[in-house]
């Protein structure tokens, strides 16, 4: 039986080697990620060493192995397959060939890129009275030096490390019996960990929080919900701030020159009965602009003052710097749930560019600072009064991009419509706090769904390509003049960016709630999309 | 993994029946599922394709057959789901939960139908011609939804407007797609399925159909229902005959 066993190795460490190319036999995989290596992320493209790819969240690669003339010959080279059966929603991490997936509910692993070869899993204990209103999601890990920062759906921040996946701190960032969760990728900013909450449908009041990377000890936290002593609290009609949710459940950006952070948060509580709490509910559905080192609050946008529809500004932030009517300015590109483009200047938050991108009902439109002019008769009522977007959103929380070689900035849009509702609810803490609901009209193959290309300068719609509704898949750019996206009905595909002419699909199976992203290693490029519970590669011949 | 199977089983033998299930205890149960079921379910719990959470309005669940077992599942989640529990609830509101669940199932009692059953089956097999396009417990024709337990999902009044006006509601499984090839045929018949890419059709003869959307020169939907309404051939009472006898059919829990 022991001879068998060495033989066995044996022979398992000779295939491999002759696999494997000169280079990957004499560099170890991995090594450590400083703050310079995050903050020059697009200058190493075989890696992808945060969420959004790099810190200005645009999701491009500077890869071109891949291109539009060899798409159509992409291969699957490898499946992981997620041992809980459970919608996955993660972007995986690469670096220097490893590769780190995060599971439901609260799990991460570490893989070899090529393979999908485990090297090592860390499995979150987490109690059996979460509160948890749509999903055991994890949406990714982030990395600073050899170790991962992942949120867990109790309200934990654990820090883990990467070689071998030992617990090296695990803080509460909340009480999750009074309905506050995690399930974002981390942020990292020079030496501090920032990280959002979720329970916007439980009376939360959001925050955004800075922890040391060494240490987990809170460095500075910002309440999206301004307390009494500050003017804007009186957005909020009498206590209503206290359970007024503006939570903060996806991952920001970073401008490293303006010492900036900008992330968005979420929709204000009761969702849909906003009679409780009368007034433009500040911060709730707004970008933030917060200095880095203190967590001061430099400017904030809000996109839906009042909002009584859902509609998070739950998306992740695209910084670019671009020329807008002869001008140089740095820019942020945001399409909103609530059915609106926008560009708005990030050094001072002025709104510069806003038209639909989605069909939307509920307002007549923008007036010159940004705010929406509120169609009336479309709020939401004992009966159901019917508006769009749906709930869902005419995007949501998955990933746009942008490729600054077409200028053009990506989106999955959704044109949909729902019955919304307002119900009477009392605060209950750690119970769903809503006000109501929303409700299909009609199956959701009556409306069209569409990755379409915008123009950040005027909003203007460069191209669609539609797909199944609704897709959740997020999207990548990349220099091979690609798009890659999912779909609601399984496919995998890649679009001509500056045209939308569809390159290649393939079926895999299950809807895809993730984004994607690629990495290279050896010199090949590969191309990663989770679908259903498995994580799925691709490369070339 | 035996000793948990073993407090789940203690825990279903406590009470087979629902200790919480009057008028008021329904009326608790709704508020409390809309508050933490609505989302997924939908505020009707008629369920979302997009969710994947299911219809529970029929009377049939995937995962409990049982009042207790409703219980554990509301209570504890189906594990490898995302259904999940509200375990942090006492067990009163979930019971209450339960009660609200069942009570969206209509049942034959509570309907005093003017129409009989018998000869409603004898018109659905013959004047009414339904068998042509409906299989009933086997039997029938493929072109339309299958009846057999058509009374778990739709209560009289709701099967009445589908006799009488087939439009107001025609799930995308039973729209009508014309298909035109690159050489020019034809092919219409009942959109099985379609996505992004491709589609999948019945035809006529119940022939199975698929195509690559690339390859074809058109592809036409036609929203609407191809059953004509029952008032063109039936008369009133007949109508009440149908309607009794498509609400009997069902699969009694």
């Amino acid at each position: 039986m022991k001879q068998w066993i060495v033989t066995l190795m044996l022979s398992a460490s000779a295939a491999s080697a002759g696999q494997s190319s000169p280079s990957a036999a004499s560099m170890p995989s991995f090594s450590p990620v400083t703050w310079e290596r995050l903050l020059h992320a697009s200058d190493e493209p075989h890696n992808w060493l945060m969420y959004s790819g790099t810190l200005d969240s645009q999701r491009f690669s500077r890869l071109t192995t891949v291109s539009k003339d060899n798409v159509s010959k992409l291969e699957l080279k490898w499946a992981y397959q997620i041992p809980e059966i459970d919608r996955a929603e993660t972007v995986p991490l690469v670096v220097d060939g490893v590769m780190f997936i995060t599971e439901s509910p609260s799990n991460v692993v570490a893989v070899d890129a090529r393979t999908g070869g485990l090297y090592w899993r860390y499995d979150h204990e987490l109690p059996d009275d979460l509160r948890i209103c749509c999903g055991r999601n994890n949406r990714g890990v982030a990395i600073l030096g050899d170790t991962l920062f992942m949120s867990t759906l109790d309200a934990h921040l654990v820090a883990i490390d990467a070689r071998t996946g030992s617990v090296r701190w695990d803080i509460e960032v909340a009480d999750y019996t009074k309905g506050y969760s995690k399930t974002a990728a981390p942020l990292v900013v020079k030496d501090l960990v920032v990280t959002g909450i979720a329970g916007g449908e439980y009376g939360i009041r959001g925050f955004l929080d800075a922890y040391h990377a060494d240490s987990g000890e809170r460095v500075w936290r910002l309440h999206t919900i301004p307390g009494p002593e500050h003017p804007d609290n009186k957005t909020w009609a009498g206590d209503s701030w206290r359970t007024g949710g503006a939570p903060t459940w996806i991952t920001g950006a970073y401008d490293p020159d303006l010492n900036l952070i900008y992330w968005g948060t979420g929709n204000p509580g009761p969702d849909w009965n906003g009679e409780v709490r009368l007034g433009d509910n500040l911060y709730s559905d707004s970008a933030l602009a917060v200095n880095a080192d203190s967590g001061e609050l430099q400017w904030y946008f809000q996109f839906t003052p009042w909002d009584v529809h859902d509609w998070d500004a739950i998306q992740v932030p695209i910084l670019t710097d671009m020329n807008l009517s002869g001008q140089s300015r740095k820019v942020m590109m945001w399409a909103n749930r609530n059915g609106f483009y926008y560009t708005l200047d990030r050094v001072t938050g002025e709104f510069l560019v806003g038209t639909p991108f989605a069909l939307q009902t509920w307002a007549q439109g923008l007036d010159e600072k940004g705010r929406p002019i509120r169609e009336p008769g479309k709020l939401p009522t004992t009966d159901g009064n019917v508006v769009s977007p749906s709930v869902g959103g005419a995007t949501n929380w998955w990933s746009a991009a942008y490729s600054p070689e077409t200028e053009l900035f990506y989106v999955n849009a959704f044109d949909g419509e729902q019955e919304f509702f307002i119900r009477e609810q009392e605060y209950r803490e750690g119970e769903q706090f809503t006000g109501g609901g929303a409700q299909n009209v009609e199956p959701n193959d009556k409306y069209k769904s569409a990755v379409r290309a915008l123009d950040p300068r005027d909003g203007a719609l460069r191209w669609e390509f539609p797909i199944q509704p609704r897709s959740t898949s997020g999207l990548l750019a990349t220099a091979g003049g690609l798009v890659f996206g999912g779909s609601v009905d399984g496919y995998f595909y890649a679009l001509d960016a500056a045209t939308g002419e569809e390159l290649w699909h393939i079926a895999l199976g299950s809807r895809v709630h993730a984004a994607p992203l690629t990495y290279a290693v050896d010199g090949e490029q590969y191309v990663t999309i989770a679908a259903g519970n498995v994580v799925f590669t691709f490369g070339l011949d | 993994m035996f000793s948990l199977m073993s407090v789940g089983a203690a825990t279903s033998g406590l009470a087979q029946d629902n200790p919480y299930d009057t008028t008021v205890d329904i009326r608790m149960g709704a508020r409390l599922f809309q508050a933490e079921c609505g989302r997924c379910h939908g505020l009707d719990g008629k369920g979302n394709d997009e969710t994947g959470a299911p219809d529970l309005t029929n009377g049939s669940f995937r995962s409990a057959s049982t009042d207790a077992g409703l219980f554990n599942v509301i209570r504890d989640g189906i594990s490898g789901t995302t259904m999940v529990g509200i375990s942090w609830a006492p067990d009163n509101r979930v019971w209450q939960v339960v009660a609200y669940v069942r009570s969206l199932n209509p049942q034959t009692g509570d309907y005093d139908l003017a129409g009989d059953a018998d000869s409603g089956a004898r018109l659905f097999r013959g004047k009414g011609e339904c068998v042509t396009c409906h299989i009933v417990n086997g039997a029938g024709g493929r072109l339309g939804p299958d009846l057999s337990t058509i009374g778990n999902r739709r209560d009289p009044e709701e099967l009445r407007i589908d006799l009488m006006d087939p439009n107001e509601t025609v799930e995308p499984r039973w729209w009508t797609v014309k298909v035109v090839r690159a050489d020019g045929s034809v092919i219409t018949g009942s959109r099985m399925s379609e996505d992004t890419f491709t589609v999948r059709v019945m035809d006529d003869a119940e022939n199975l159909w698929h195509f690559v959307k690339s390859d074809l020169r058109s592809l036409e939907r036609v929203e609407t229902s191809p059953m004509p309404s029952a008032s063109d051939g039936l008369s009133a009472s007949e109508i009440d005959d149908l309607v009794a006898y498509l609400f009997s059919l069902r699969k009694e829990s």
